[in-house]
């Protein structure tokens, strides 16, 4: 894994104490070929593209290294159900870019998960089972696939509040955008917890796994300037679903 | 609370542990993709390890109002399906014997009239086993998505396909482990308790094509239902692990005959042929009464006295095992109910 991952920590680390690890990180940064992250704060910068979508949706393409990657911290969320087992927060941020193409928001989402926790799984046949002699298997009961999603409010935000952080509030809904690594994409909408549904719309996305580390890369709506984005990470291999996740804050799109 | 409850009886004297009702079950609802493993109606012998394997120790229930942790079991733990290699022996002209393949680890009644021993002598009975449709379901109050409910009308509880997420949360919370995942569709599903086949006045098919004619089925709350006598009136029923806290409507006959073929004269509590901790632990401390009041039912009859109870239990005739009424159970709409 931990090629990606600790190049990021060594980074961190770099950023903090130039002099003592300058010859060290100017090696790290040439083997991955990174921009160093921005400092997010609480605003998210998307960089204007000339670069084809198709191009920005492999989270590989070279194209992303040139815009730098702002760094996010992650939450991880407290115990929702008498029955969870406890977790680890082991991924402690994101990595994220943004870029307008085409009239789109193009996301690249970067961040360290020591389990890939993804499989094949047969699509359900269009035809009935009746009569049909082969019948799809389920292959495991007791895995959970790592997945991503970006939210964002369904109106620009009115008087500067925002809704809540726990899927939107009634009356305030929220578009989710979220991947799933074994099933997909699914756009849906809220509007407060326990109440998210899927649209039936899928998006474009492409992810890739490498060196311990997820690169995702989702092809978002034109989202404009002053809407507010939050983004939640889910590890398979932890049992994570539902609200059983990594989150952020909301960060404002500049 | 449901306006009325479905429940059934099962007389676990009568069980021949045939299957007849899993392949009827098998066979109209889980003969799908993804479904592979599922037996919403299974019968595993006991003493035993059940399915999926130890259900009974894994976790799940209630307790001082709480849910309980459990484990989420997995596929092995179901016993996968597994094909013989005919085609290598027959055509291929493999001089090998038929071989299981994949290899089997566990399925469905792995441990089949294996047992334990009482003394020197081995015993065993079935359980068949279906979702217990409980009044206090650990299963509806585990799941985030409010994809699970009871049917206000006749208290089964179903799951809503269009809800779930496949969190199996559900599954961990049961304690009878009778919620399953389909990977295939990314859902989970239950026994639905034949509720289609209901509403048109039939009974539930594993009820319906069992030749020991051990179940009954009917409104809890209908007091001239086998169901109702035998749990309210006759009070010899008993539902399984009352102790998890989920009231169950499924309930059973607990097994004490035949007796032991050397206890001549002797009760059954005095010589039992299976252990009483057995079902003790099984149906909880009602279970001797209910034995005693079922010997004592049992030598009335010996001695020239008519059983209503005991012919009631002998169920000859679909009439007196089964009272479907769907002419009292008005189906409500759900439409609006949910966001």
């Amino acid at each position: 894994m931990r090629k990606t991952c600790t190049t990021f920590l060594v980074a961190a680390i770099v950023a903090f104490f130039p002099p003592v690890f300058a010859s060290s990180a100017a090696g790290q940064q040439r083997a991955v070929k990174r921009v160093a992250p921005a400092q997010s704060g609480l605003a998210l910068h998307a960089s204007d593209s000339t670069v084809p979508v198709q191009t920005l949706l492999d989270p590989m393409a070279s194209e992303w290294t040139r815009i730098p990657p702002q760094r996010i911290a992650t939450n991880r969320t407290p115990r929702l159900y008498d029955t969870e087992a406890p977790a680890d927060s082991e991924i402690p941020y994101l990595d994220v870019r943004l870029a307008r193409a085409e009239g789109k928001l193009i996301l690249q989402m970067v961040w360290c998960d020591s389990t890939q926790d993804t499989a094949q799984i047969a699509k359900l046949p269009a035809a009935p089972t009746e009569g049909r002699p082969h019948k799809e298997l389920t292959e495991a009961t007791d895995r959970f696939f790592d997945s991503a999603a970006v939210m964002h409010p369904q109106g620009l935000p009115r008087g500067g509040t925002w809704p809540s952080l726990q899927m939107g509030d009634a009356g305030d809904p929220v578009t989710i955008y979220f991947w799933n690594s074994a099933r997909g994409t699914a756009r849906m909408q809220a509007e407060g917890r326990g109440t998210t549904k899927r649209t039936g719309q899928s998006f474009p996305a492409q992810a890739t796994y490498r060196d311990g580390a997820w690169h995702l890369a989702m092809e978002l709506d034109s989202i404009p300037s002053g809407m507010p984005l939050a983004f939640a990470i889910w590890n398979g291999s932890q049992q994570d679903r539902d609200g059983r996740k990594y989150f952020t804050t909301w960060l404002k799109l500049e | 609370m449901s306006r009325h409850q479905y429940a059934m009886v099962m007389d676990l004297n009568k069980c021949l542990g045939c299957q007849t009702c899993t392949i009827a079950c098998k066979k109209l609802w889980t003969d799908r993709d993804g479904t592979q493993h599922m037996y919403w109606n299974n019968v595993e012998t006991r003493p035993g390890i059940g399915y999926p394997r130890q259900w009974d120790q894994i976790g799940g229930g209630w307790k001082d109002g709480q849910l309980q942790p459990s484990k989420q079991p997995g596929l092995d733990d179901y016993g996968a399906p597994w094909e013989f290699d005919y085609e290598q022996r027959l055509y291929e002209g493999k001089k090998k014997p038929v071989m299981a393949s994949p290899d089997p680890v566990s399925g469905p009644n792995w441990d089949e009239d294996v047992g334990s021993l009482n003394g020197d002598d081995n015993f065993y009975f079935y359980l068949p086993r279906i979702c217990n449709h409980c009044t206090n379901p650990a299963c509806l109050a585990a799941c985030p998505r409010q994809a699970i409910y009871k049917r206000e009308e006749d208290g089964i509880v179903v799951l809503d396909q269009d809800r779930c997420e496949g969190y199996r949360y559900c599954i961990a919370a049961c304690p009878y482990k009778k919620i399953y995942f389909n990977e295939i569709t990314g859902k989970s599903e239950k026994c639905i308790f034949c509720y289609p086949r209901l509403e048109k006045g039939q009974v539930n098919a594993c009820a319906a094509q069992c030749p020991g004619r051990l179940r009954f089925v009917g409104l809890l709350d209908d007091p001239n239902s086998a169901v109702h006598k035998l749990v309210h009136v006759y009070k010899v029923a008993l539902p399984l692990f009352p102790e998890k806290g989920t009231l169950p409507n499924v309930f059973y006959v607990p097994p004490f005959n035949p007796p032991k073929r050397t206890n001549y004269g002797r009760s059954i509590l005095e010589d039992p042929r299976l252990p009483l901790e057995y079902l003790l632990y099984l149906f909880g401390p009602e279970v001797k009464t209910i034995i005693v009041r079922l010997e004592e039912e049992l030598n009335r009859a010996q001695n020239g006295t008519s059983s209503e109870l005991l012919q009631l239990l002998i169920g000859r005739d679909a009439e007196t095992r089964y009272q479907i009424r769907p002419q009292l159970v008005q189906i409500q709409s759900r439409i609006g109910k949910h966001s």
